[in-house]
């Protein structure tokens, strides 16, 4: 009873309802205009929301999340451009549908598969979290490390880009973390002897300058180009297309919560797998696939918003985020006292209902501001880009110094920005960075926990993890990742398939 | 895993991060070595971590940071190795690509802000700001940058000052009276 009544908050409080409105308006515009991404928004409104209640601020970033996951499809079926790394699948169909003129139908599609999608992920949320919760009392301190290196390597080997830079990125962002005195004993780490550096580096700061400024200097590359017009029809998209495509946005959405519920991987990889099945069970597409597919758009979409409610589970339950957005969604949890884990739904079970319901509210409301409003969105995007940078990079010191009132933060959020600029020009992915911050305390603690508890022995900690099923599994999937990535791995499949070695994903 | 070709190798957003594969870019060797010099240091500094309490263990305070920065060393060295053996990217160069004129005036533009919005506040620090980059990227005329600039300002105080009631340096602008002024003139209304 106490469930359903959290559940409830959201409807019943007319303030909470308006901000997960306003939060999913802003975070459809704010993933569809190029140059402004959901993860930059979210880690500029953290700061901003600091002040505020947990349940008010939840709400709104709740709302931007998923707002922003299926706006970012807007700009990558108009301008091939994904506006998130969860939209880069759609480009590959949507953009050929808008040059046919078909970005109307395009649009209604994703946004009503994109519905679909994630009310499965919500649904599998609401009942699955709460046995991974029980599931996760019995981790050992030594899982919760693996679980945390597997995420970091996980974002760093899926998403594009060598498997090194993403390693380096992760044990860069685990460095950034650990900088300050240690909470155990109190030693400096990495201070430099500075006092500036004692209470460590602020990972809003990190996630600022990282995502907000760096990005906006990327686009300084772009500032003469004109925004483009679209003649956008009707977007409403006819009852029979939608049945026509439900069987197959079950079957993705399943691969969306799946892959968004493993930690490591989220909205982009399970958007990219579901393209690919997507591509194998359709047998007689309309038109081919990477020609403007309607299938093609379907999988992607129904995928990344599915894994919204997949990502969840083991934010919350383990309190291990599936991608940078959502290593940023516990940071606002951290922020406003919660501490995402096992012992969350058991402490607070309402704020996880609390949040169920949100996701369910935002996802109505994805659905009406995505087939509304058309006239003000294509004003929106046309927005001169000469006025939107100087705006986030604003913003973004505004966001860095509101924090901690602190001009250190804004030093700090400057040189993020720049540094990220150079990682962005040089193929080095960012998600890792930001989830080495976030994982770096939890995996410093539990490899501390579990090698004191073997009594300093690293024979005992081993025969530890192989007596364990899963530390076994968790330690074999983190040596799987490191195999996969060398000649061994290539040579070992060919060997294996024949040479046709192309059933495995990278 | 499905790779997209967009025109934009640089990165332009979350999705597509910049870079060439078997190519290497201007720049990225120098970059690559800081990267590798910077973790040598860090990871001398991790090796100084002394622990307070007790024997420097598998369990001590210097245990992850050494063993992240040895990670990092071996990787940068990994990736500086492999680019060296890669043929550099025709065509591109360190100015026109990778750091244009426009990109480091805006950063010194940003780090003139920082320095800037103790001591001037907020406002007029960012007043400046709006106005000199708006200017610089979108060659318009006066009128137009110092009114859109003025505009944005505005909305973006109101927004962040009475919404989020965020508290930014008053520096010469005197804030808090100007605000009392206001309500004091609600109040005079009633």
């Amino acid at each position: 009873m106490d469930a359903v009544l959290a559940f409830l908050t959201v409807f019943t409080h007319p303030e909470l309802l308006l901000l997960v409105g306003l939060g999913t308006f802003a975070g459809v515009y704010v993933g569809a205009i190029p140059g402004l991404s959901v993860t930059m928004a979210v880690s500029i409104l953290i700061s901003f929301t600091f002040s505020w209640d947990v349940h008010p601020a939840i709400a709104l970033m709740i709302g931007i999340y998923m707002g922003g996951v299926y706006g970012g499809s807007r700009t990558a079926i108009l301008l091939n451009i994904p506006g998130a790394p969860s939209a880069i699948a759609t480009a590959l169909d949507g953009y050929p549908m808008a040059k046919r003129g078909e970005a109307g139908t395009a649009i209604g599609v994703t946004t009503v598969m994109s519905f679909i999608g994630g009310f499965i992920g919500i649904g599998v949320l609401a009942v699955a979290a709460p046995f991974v919760s029980d599931f996760a009392l019995k981790f050992q301190p030594r899982d919760y490390m693996l679980l945390a290196v597997l995420g970091i390597l996980l974002v760093g080997s899926l998403s594009t880009g060598s498997l090194v830079k993403g390693i380096f990125a992760g044990a860069l962002g685990i460095a950034i973390g650990a900088v300050g005195r240690d909470p155990l004993t109190f030693s400096e780490r990495f201070t430099f002897d500075l006092p500036l550096m004692q209470g460590g580096i602020s990972f809003i700061a990190v996630m600022i300058g990282m995502f907000g400024v760096s990005e906006a200097l990327m686009q300084l590359h772009h500032v003469n180009k004109d925004a483009v017009r679209q003649q956008i029809s009707r977007i409403v998209p006819s009852l029979s297309t939608v049945k026509k495509h439900l069987p197959l946005s079950v079957q993705t959405s399943a691969i969306g919560v799946l892959i968004g519920a493993l930690p490591g991987t989220g909205g982009d990889i399970a958007a990219l797998m579901a393209y690919d099945h997507a591509k194998r069970v359709t047998k007689n597409p309309e038109r081919p696939f990477g020609d403007g597919a309607m299938e093609g758009l379907v999988a992607p979409e129904t995928a990344n918003n599915a894994a919204v409610g997949g990502a969840f589970i083991p934010m919350m339950t383990l309190g291990i985020p599936g991608d940078a957005v959502t290593a940023i969604m516990i940071g606002a949890l951290f922020i406003h006292g919660l501490n995402p884990g096992p012992m969350l739904m058991i402490d607070q079970p309402d704020m996880f209902w609390f949040i169920v319901g949100a996701l369910v509210m935002a996802n109505f409301f994805m659905l009406l501001f995505g087939l509304t409003g058309i006239k003000l969105f294509t004003k929106i995007v046309e927005m001169p880009r000469s006025v939107l940078i100087p705006l986030i990079m604003l913003l973004s010191i505004v966001g860095a110094y509101a924090v901690n009132n602190s001009l250190t933060d804004v030093y700090w959020m400057l040189g993020f920005g720049f540094f990220g600029y150079f990682m962005r020009h040089y193929g080095y992915p960012l998600g890792p960075v930001i989830l080495g911050v976030i994982l770096s305390r939890l995996l410093d603690d539990n490899w501390r926990r579990a090698i004191i508890s073997e009594r300093e022995d690293l024979g005992r900690f081993f025969h530890g993890v192989f007596t364990s099923p899963l530390s076994t599994v968790l330690f074999i999937a983190v040596i799987l990742i490191f195999v996969s990535q060398t000649p061994i791995w290539a040579k070992a499949k060919a060997k294996l398939l024949g040479g046709s070695g192309q059933g495995v994903e990278q | 895993m499905t790779k997209i070709e967009t025109d934009h190798h640089d990165g332009t957003s979350d999705a597509t991060p910049g870079g060439y594969e078997g190519q290497r870019r201007p720049g990225e060797l120098v970059f690559g070595a800081l990267l590798t010099l910077a973790s040598l240091v860090l990871l001398w500094d991790a090796w100084g971590i002394e622990n307070t309490f007790g024997p420097n263990g598998l369990s001590s305070p210097r245990a992850i940071p050494l063993a992240t920065t040895l990670v990092m060393v071996i990787a940068a060295a990994v990736i500086l190795l492999k680019d060296m053996r890669l043929p550099r990217v025709t065509g591109e160069t360190v100015m026109k690509d990778i750091l244009p004129t426009t990109v480091i005036i805006v950063a010194v533009l940003l780090v003139a802000f920082g320095v800037l919005l103790k001591p001037l506040g907020f406002l007029p620090t960012s007043a400046l700001f709006l106005i000199a980059t708006i200017k610089l990227l979108g060659d318009r005329g006066w009128g137009w940058t110092i009114g859109v600039a003025l505009a944005c300002l505005v909305l973006i105080w109101i927004v962040f000052r009475i919404v989020f009631t965020v508290l930014m340096p008053a520096g010469i602008v005197p804030e808090a009276e100007l605000i009392q002024v206001v309500r004091n003139l609600f109040e005079g209304a009633k």
